[in-house]
């Protein structure tokens, strides 16, 4: 424990908390611009953030301890994660945090809750989201150790926090092979946080719904905690790709103007993300759902060959 | 009885003898309508021969105390595609006895004797189902609002424990059943889906509707003619014109009005508006549930375009309050009317480019085609009508085959699909607004001034007032009316008795069309059914009167 870590563990989390929502708000408005209409504003988020938070919990009787469980356990699990990617600057290592494989047995643990809490209120289409999410995991969780195995590939480490230290301060990707990696780190952020064409957040209707159905039952407090979490998600995820791809900026030293950059840049660096992930949505039609693992295969590829290039290179 | 008929229609009556075997007593006939009056025995002969002949039994209806006859008459109307006359056998029935069902040999039969059974108490042996349809079992037993008997006023629902309503039981190794709705999480009207599946394909479906039940059929009876032209509106919001011109027809009919030709080609102008801007929300509907929003969202663009037109041309988004019996009930003006054309222009050039958009995505293509097929065979037996029917390679349309109004002398550019998928309704749906706006457009051309009421000349005796208003005092008689609304053929039959409305049975064509979703859904999955619950768009107001 120092200085730096304490800093990073107060600024990191705090940063992406608050600026978690604000990727979800803009997306939807590239989105509502793409078809014509002005959509609501940016920080509309948050009010209904606040809204929710406001209102009281409605919960089915068949529910259990579960359902009011998962949602402090998600938000909590995606703040621990929050504390691998790093985001305004880069600490020196401390003990296991930035490991990839606690990174990914976190966000599995905050899948495998979700999924509870779908089955647990009893209503059909919460187990049915359930189902779908756990049979399309068992496809895209592999796919996700296989890309980060090629980013720990390329970067040589096992611990984010050393792999962004190495990407920091260039302006390009250092080696070419990023690139392919971060096809595979963009397609898992779309599948994770439930996008087109795997999953319509915009949808109202049930039998279609995978992340959806699984917190369909959730209301009030809990349902903004949820909402919180799945900001987090992607933002963390929106973290690692632009790390990976475009670090420049990011500052491995404590000196308060870096790290106001650092804080500065990635925000717009996200912005950047967040249209083009927005103009990608608009872009396609949602999946048949049997034809997904087509789409995670393209991560998969990208990856096993950026690992192939790196052992035979 | 001195009753003109053409020759169609002969032909037809000159059939039905030969196979009833017996001359069956002509009651009344109207161009394209023929009224049989036939006996138990006849009608037994005759049902299966009709069904042979490729005859569909297109709606089903009952009349209590009908022209001074105690009891209970049946009404049978049947009509064979691409052939103008309608052939109804009206059948007699007695209080508190059963009659035999027909649902064996014209499976549209079975909801018609089901919504018969639960409006008037009258019981139907052999029929393969006899649950309760429109009247849901919240409903006290014996209570049939349709009777004569009964005075409309507020009931108290009852317990239902003991009495649920049975669905079809789907058993084996990993079949699951999924209940969906009366709520859903959209906000859209009530309907419940059971679905019986393994993993995700769909194995069995079971549809419940009637959740918001209206008794529109009871609140028209003893009401004026041009009272109830709201109610026939409030059937269903896009079919509003279809619906009022549909009841408009009927009571004309019986009244002898003939209506002057601005008022028809306005109406026919009306009537295409409205098919344009409701296949419209289709398309858009049809992208948005495969999350396809940049398609989805000129396609809304110009459907309010469509409204917006609809509201300068006549005050109402909607179409509403402009038809009445005999007419309209105010012009359009022609300075307005002039500008259809470069409005049409503009729409089918925007029209144009977005239909390209949709069919140019790959990823759209992969959803739409081969998604809930609907097989030729099902059309005539369930009576499927409308784009889903064409769009399986079944062309009919009744503005083609049973012209009236402006039809007569302007037909649409017909559209047919093979397929029966999504895709296919997609394109026929698309054809159908390119054929409307081309419609629209000729009915507008060579415009001639004129009355858009019925002079009062014109009545046979009843009087027209300017103000539209249909003052008949004694106008007794019945009179079927079919018109092609957006989602397909509607059935409208009404009898006056003294000027006053005694029975108006309305049959959408989503009450025929809704049973083609149980069909359409099985083997695809359950992700899916959305899309093909929207490329059929059914109306529930439709069908739950």
């Amino acid at each position: 424990m120092n200085i730096s870590f304490l800093l990073f563990a107060l600024l990191n989390p705090l940063f992406a908390l608050l600026a978690a929502p604000l990727y979800m708000a803009l997306i939807r408005k590239v989105k509502a611009y793409a078809q014509g209409r002005r959509g609501p504003k940016l920080f509309q988020v948050y009010y209904d953030l606040r809204k929710l938070m406001q209102k009281e919990a409605v919960y089915s009787p068949t529910s259990s301890w579960i359902m009011r469980f998962t949602p402090y356990l998600n938000l909590s699990t995606l703040l621990v994660c929050s504390l691998f990617v790093p985001l305004v600057f880069v600490p020196e290592p401390a003990g296991g945090l930035g490991n990839i494989i606690v990174f990914l047995y976190l966000l599995a643990l905050e899948r495998f809750f979700t999924a509870l809490g779908g089955l647990d209120a009893g209503s059909a289409f919460g187990g049915m989201g359930s189902s779908r999410s756990m049979s399309l995991a068992a496809v895209i969780e592999p796919t996700m150790v296989i890309s980060f195995a090629a980013l720990a590939f390329v970067l040589k480490s096992l611990n984010l926090h050393q792999m962004f230290a190495l990407t920091a301060g260039t302006v390009l990707p250092i080696s070419p092979t990023l690139v392919l990696v971060s096809i595979s780190l963009f397609i898992i952020l779309i599948v994770e946080t439930g996008r087109l064409p795997v999953d319509n957040p915009a949808t109202h209707l049930e039998l279609t719904m995978i992340n959806e159905a699984m917190i369909l039952e959730q209301t009030g407090k809990n349902l903004a905690l949820l909402e919180l979490a799945h900001a987090l998600k992607q933002f963390l995820l929106m973290g690692i790709l632009i790390n990976t791809i475009l670090p420049v900026g990011l500052s491995t030293e404590i000196d308060a103007g870096k790290i106001a950059v650092s804080a500065l840049l990635f925000l717009l660096k996200a912005g950047l993300l967040a249209i083009i992930i927005g103009l990608f949505e608009s872009a396609l039609a949602k999946m048949r759902l049997f034809r997904l693992p087509a789409f995670y295969v393209m991560a998969f590829f990208f990856s096993a060959l950026t690992i192939l290039i790196e052992v035979f290179a | 009885m001195d009753i003109k008929i053409n020759k169609d229609a002969t032909d037809l009556l000159s059939m039905v003898s030969s196979i009833a075997g017996e001359e069956p007593e002509l009651l009344n006939a109207r161009e394209n309508e023929i009224y049989l009056k036939v006996s138990e025995t006849g009608f037994k002969d005759i049902s299966p021969s009709l069904a042979e002949r490729k005859f569909s039994l297109i709606g089903l209806f009952c009349a209590e105390d009908f022209e001074k006859k105690e009891g209970f008459t049946l009404f049978y109307v049947f009509k064979q595609a691409g052939r103008a006359p309608a052939l109804v056998l009206v059948r007699e029935a007695v209080r508190g006895k059963k009659v035999t069902s027909v649902a064996e040999i014209f499976p549209s039969a079975s909801w018609f004797e089901r919504e018969v059974r639960d409006g008037f108490g009258l019981d139907f042996t052999g029929a393969f189902d006899t649950r309760r349809l429109f009247l849901h079992e919240c409903y006290p037993e014996g209570f049939h609002p349709l009777q004569k008997a009964f005075k409309n006023g507020p009931i108290r629902p009852t317990e239902t424990s003991g009495r649920e309503y049975k669905f079809r039981q789907v058993k084996g190794e990993g079949v699951y059943q999924i209940p969906v709705g009366p709520v859903h999480a959209g906000i859209i009207e009530p309907g419940h889906f059971r679905f019986s599946v393994i993993g995700e394909p769909i194995f069995s479906l079971e549809i419940r509707l009637f959740y918001k039940h209206r008794g529109i059929e009871k609140l028209v009876e003893g009401k004026k003619p041009s009272e109830c032209v709201a109610l026939a509106e409030a059937v269903s919001g896009d079919e509003s014109m279809a619906n009022a011109t549909g009841f408009c027809m009927a009571v004309e009919q019986v009244c002898g009005i003939n209506i002057p030709e601005r008022a028809e080609r306005l109406r026919a102008i009306m009537l295409e508006l409205e098919r344009t801007y409701s296949l419209l929300g289709d398309l858009a509907g049809m992208a948005v549930d495969v999350g396809f929003a940049l398609v989805a969202s000129p396609f809304f663009m110009l459907r309010e375009e469509v409204l917006r037109q609809n509201e300068k041309l006549t005050g109402s988004r909607f179409l509403r309050g402009m038809t009445i019996p005999g007419g309209l009930k105010k012009d359009v003006p022609d300075s307005l009317l002039k500008d259809l054309p470069a409005f049409l222009e503009k729409f089918s050039r925007a029209f144009e480019s977005a239909y390209d958009r949709a069919i140019s995505s790959s990823s759209l293509i992969d959803r739409f085609a081969t998604t809930g097929i609907i097989k030729k065979e099902l059309v005539s037996p369930l009576n499927l009508t409308g784009p889903l029917a064409r769009a399986s390679g079944y062309p009919a349309d009744t503005r083609l085959d049973r012209p009236y109004g402006a039809y007569r002398d302007f037909a649409p550019e017909p559209s047919v699909r093979k397929r029966g998928d999504v895709l296919s309704r997609f394109e026929v749906k698309a054809d159908e607004i390119r054929a409307s706006a081309g419609l629209i457009l000729r009915l507008a051309e060579n415009f001639q001034q004129g009355p858009v009421f019925a002079e009062s000349a014109e009545y046979d005796g009843y009087a027209g007032q300017s103000s539209g208003e249909i003052s008949g005092s004694g106008a007794t008689g019945y009179s079927l009316a079919l018109v092609e609304a957006p989602r397909g053929q509607n059935l409208h039959w009404i009898y006056l008795k003294n000027g006053l409305v005694d029975r108006y049975k309305i049959r959408t064509a989503s009450f025929c069309n809704w049973q083609a979703i149980e069909h359409a859904v099985i083997g695809n999955i359950v992700p899916d059914f959305p899309l093909i619950n929207k490329s059929l768009n059914l109306s529930y107001a439709g069908t739950d009167l």
